[in-house]
């Protein structure tokens, strides 16, 4: 899978990024409830939305994790998704 | 600015703007408790109900148009722009069309319950108009789908549906008012099996490849086998119309390939759903989902009673209201099932978000007025049930009350949502503890020290949250430059910021 495409994950640093743009719902939801476990001790998981995930703040409100808009580009929702302090 | 062009690109949402989804629901549930309440009232009738202007027809008629068109009309204009990924023509639009539909389908049951074509034809000059914007809401945003090929795909069937259902209402109501119609059997055929199976069956069909794997929080079925059973149902439509217009003996063969075409259609869509139910990271998905199960099961009884009184093998009397009973409170579960899940899902995406982020949908849950519809709800489906079969007035009766107790708990419920919804942003310390149910299956610290890169999207699911932090309560969206307050877009896809808390009953104008 390159990265670009949807449902690609990569890592930079200690944080995970998943390219969800072009997903068809709920995959996008899914596939970031998934990937909590996923992220690095310490490090956080930055989502690359199409839109803004409206459905997926509850979710992260029942696990304990906040989600912080980042900038991105004009097309994109960009979500840095961290365990709630 | 550039963060706030990000939020206002975000903003780009398709969410509705609150009272819009929610007036139509809160409507369903009016209409809800008129219609246990009309078989309360009329219940030296509802047993031997054949037909024709009376309380079991308004009653009928408050499920159908009141309860799930209504609920079909909010939930289409709040989920189809998710799955088409653009935006409702017209908010507006959607909203006017609500002070159309609800005062015209009150006339409607009112002037069926009390026999008053006068009325009931009002009424359908109201409805009719309606439904034809609405038609055209879901014609629009469909035509551009950019995703979704099966909601899509049901959604374009429950369209042509319900363009037969509106054409054969009228032809009914022409009836009443003694005008020449279309032949009343023939249009009496048509309207229940396109209202029923084809504009609210397949609605639901359709919205459940949204809804089930979200909330079950699983993948979506997948698009050959759900598109194999749209057709397997919208040919079986196709023969109940068929069988419609036809005598015997072809009007049996037409009706019997009908209901057995349907049951497939529903059997081959309900394991889809369970499919996804089962491998899905929520495995509880509460207590409401039992009422879709069973009205699941209803409804696949329905279709028996219709290959039973279209094949002519059954000779029971009592055979026809049964038909007509499993299929309503079959129908009226599935949603009621379905409605107690949205509502505290849609009343935590439009709350005003706290400091710490948006409320819990658990802590928008009303659990007790819950607990009272489902025991009532129940207890309303078997007793009228019994009622039919029984051919028993004081059943009906009872019925009619227990379903009382269960519209007036569901309004309860609503009412706990829409308050709560609107009420300033509650204190962490004082939530409830969470109890949403995630299956385990790789630990944080392998994932933590082998981190994958790019790999395939279907990974086994994982824990909900880093070992370190077990404790953390609630999410925060914040603008990424510190502030506490919440920045996430504000659901009318207007304001970058969070809107003021309304009070309660603003909105709904």
């Amino acid at each position: 899978m390159a990265l670009g495409e949807p449902g690609t994950q990569w890592l930079e640093g200690n944080e995970l990024h998943l390219e969800l743009r072009g997903l068809a719902p709920p995959a996008p939801l899914v596939l970031v409830l998934r990937n909590l476990g996923n992220v690095p001790a310490g490090g956080a998981l930055v989502a690359h939305f199409g839109r803004d995930p409206m459905m997926l703040y509850p979710e992260l409100a029942q696990r304990g994790w906040a989600a912080q808009r980042v900038d991105g580009p004009p097309d994109e929702v960009r979500l840095r998704l961290t365990p709630a302090a | 600015m550039a963060l706030a062009a990000t939020f206002l690109s975000g903003a780009k949402s398709r969410l509705l703007p609150a009272s819009v989804p929610f007036r139509y629901f809160g409507a369903a549930l009016a209409f809800h408790l008129l219609a246990w309440l009309l078989v309360l009232l009329g219940a030296a009738q509802v047993p031997s109900f054949a037909g024709g202007l009376g309380a079991p027809l308004g009653a009928l008629h408050a499920v159908t148009l009141g309860v799930l068109l209504m609920t079909a009309m909010g939930a289409s204009l709040q989920l189809l722009p998710v799955a088409t990924r653009q935006s409702v023509g017209s908010p507006r639009l959607a909203a006017t069309l609500w002070w159309v539909m609800a005062p015209g389908s009150a006339l409607v049951v009112a002037g069926m319950a009390h026999a008053w074509p006068g009325v009931l034809a009002a009424g359908a000059a109201l409805v009719l108009p309606a439904l034809l914007g609405f038609t055209l809401l879901l014609a629009r945003n469909l035509q551009g789908a950019r995703g979704m090929p099966v909601v899509v795909a049901h959604g374009w069937a429950a369209l042509v549906c319900l363009g037969v259902l509106l054409a054969s209402a009228g032809s009914l109501v022409a009836t009443w008012l003694g005008w020449t119609a279309a032949p009343r059997t023939a249009a009496l055929g048509w309207h229940v099996a396109f209202a029923a199976y084809g504009v609210m069956g397949l609605l639901i069909m359709g919205f459940s490849h949204i809804l089930v794997p979200m909330f079950a929080l699983s993948d979506a079925p997948p698009v050959r086998p759900s598109l194999c059973w749209l057709a397997v149902a919208c040919v079986s439509l196709a023969a109940a119309a068929t069988a419609a217009l036809t005598s015997a003996p072809w009007n049996a063969v037409f009706g019997c390939a009908a209901a057995l075409g349907g049951l497939v259609a529903l059997v081959g869509h309900v394991l889809q759903m369970r499919h996804a139910m089962r491998t899905g990271m929520r495995r509880d998905l509460g207590p409401s989902f039992r009422w879709v199960h069973a009205g699941w099961a209803l409804l696949a009884a329905s279709l028996l009673a219709a290959l039973a009184l279209q094949s002519g093998l059954v000779a029971w009397p009592r055979l026809a209201p049964l038909f007509g009973v499993l299929l309503a409170c079959g129908l009226l579960s599935v949603l009621m099932g379905i409605l107690a899940r949205i509502l505290p899902f849609l009343a935590s995406m439009h709350a005003p978000p706290g400091r710490r982020g948006p409320p819990m949908p658990s802590t928008l849950t009303a659990d007790r007025p819950l607990a009272w519809h489902h025991r009532a709800h129940g207890a309303a489906v078997a007793l009228l049930i019994l009622a039919i079969a029984l051919d028993s007035a004081w059943l009906a009766r009872a019925a009619g009350a227990a379903g009382s107790v269960s519209a007036v708990a569901m309004l309860l419920y609503f009412r706990f949502a829409w308050m709560r919804m609107h009420a300033p942003p509650a204190v962490p310390a004082a939530e409830p503890p969470r109890t949403a149910t995630v299956r385990v299956v790789a630990s944080h610290k392998s994932a933590a020290t082998e981190p994958r890169l790019p790999t395939s999207p279907l990974q086994p699911a994982a824990p909900a949250g880093p070992a370190q932090n077990p404790t953390t309560t609630q999410a925060g969206v914040s603008s990424g430059q510190g502030t506490a307050q919440a920045t996430r877009t504000a659901p009318d896809g207007v304001a970058p910021t969070a809107p003021p808390p309304e009070p309660p009953g603003a909105g709904l104008r």
